[in-house]
Parts: C-alpha cells; sequence; structure tokens
C-alpha cells in the first residue's frame, strides 16, 4: 500500500474519472476543460456531501 | 449513400482493446485519444492494485464481489493475466484493510471505463460518431 489517505484517494480518483470522460466526450480544447472541471466538481463536491453525511448520522 | 459497415467489422475494430486499453482507437487512427485512454485506464488499474484492490473470481463467496467481477473482466487481457499472476488475489486478510474498498473501487472503475471504450470504437466504426 502506497498511502491510507482518504482525501487524496478520491481526488486521484475523481481526476481519473474527469479525465477519462473529458477526453472520451471532447470535440475541442475548451469543451474539453469544460467536461473535465464539470465532473471533477461534481464528484469531489458529491463525495464531500456524502462523507459529511456519513460522519453527520454515525453519532 | 455510404455503405455501412457490418457488425462484424465493427466488432473486429473494438475488440482489439480488450488486450491494451486504447488499442481500437490506435487502430482507427485516434493515436492521441488512445494514449490517453492507454494513461488513464492504466493509472486506474495500477492504483487499485496498489491499494490492496482484488481481482473478483467469479467463484467469490459473495454476491456483490461476483458482480465486481463482471465489471473487472471489462478490463480483459490485463484482468486475466494478473489473476494468472496472482495479482490481487482475494486474501481474506485483506478485507479488513482500510484501502481494500477503495482498491477494488479503482479496479471495478477501470473495467467498466475499458468497456465504454468498447462500445466508443464500436460507434466510430458504424458511423454513430466522428
Amino acid at each position: 500500500m502506497i498511502f491510507r489517505d482518504h482525501f487524496l484517494t478520491l481526488v486521484i480518483f475523481s481526476v481519473l474519472v474527469a479525465l477519462f470522460f473529458g477526453v472520451l466526450n471532447h470535440r475541442d480544447r475548451h469543451s474539453f476543460v469544460i467536461s473535465v472541471c464539470k465532473t471533477l466538481a461534481w464528484m469531489v463536491l458529491g463525495s464531500l456531501a456524502f462523507a459529511y453525511l456519513m460522519f453527520w448520522t454515525g453519532h | 449513400m455510404p455503405a455501412r459497415p457490418s457488425s462484424w467489422k465493427a466488432a473486429a475494430y473494438s475488440l482489439p482493446t480488450l488486450l491494451v486499453p486504447g488499442l481500437s482507437h490506435w487502430v482507427l487512427g485516434r493515436r492521441r485519444r488512445a494514449a490517453a485512454f492507454f494513461c488513464i485506464v492504466g493509472l486506474t488499474f495500477a492504483f487499485g492494485l496498489l491499494l490492496d484492490g482484488a481481482l473478483f473470481p467469479f467463484s467469490a463467496p459473495n454476491w456483490l464481489y461476483r458482480l465486481a467481477a463482471v465489471a473487472q473482466v471489462g478490463l480483459g487481457a490485463p484482468y486475466f493475466i494478473g489473476r494468472l499472476v496472482g495479482l490481487g488475489n482475494l486474501n481474506p486478510t485483506e478485507v479488513a484493510n482500510v484501502m481494500f474498498g477503495y482498491g477494488n473501487t479503482f479496479l471495478v472503475t477501470a473495467g467498466l471505463m475499458n468497456m465504454l471504450l468498447i462500445m466508443d470504437a464500436f460507434d466510430i466504426v458504424v458511423g454513430r460518431k466522428e
């Protein structure tokens, strides 16, 4: 195992998935950047919201 | 109206991705995309193994693990070679590992990404996508 950091793992995962869909769907550089940013925003914010929900309901 | 290529031809062009991620796009002349797909799927697979994820067998005791195996088979050759050389064995002591779930998610995602690449290459050959 190289690291145990949950947040770092989440960020790496989100970046890889965002890049994948960016490359899959882009027509030009602009649409690539927009696609990556949108996927990244949804994944990171969604995951943080989910983590907060888990933390909140864990008490 | 130009003749549409047969499904057999489309399948023949889309299945090389099962050997190497992105190979179909390389064969279809989309070299930069192919290189990007190879790096992204390869990195996802590598991180999954580094995070102690498992390449699940179809004989796994849990049905969720068997479902994960279906997704991981989408990787094609990397999955079967990994299983053959003993990478990502389902080890009972690893299940308790903090990063086991993350590693599995990476590996399942890599398999699903590769399935999408097969479908994308198929769509390119039949003319549904540029």
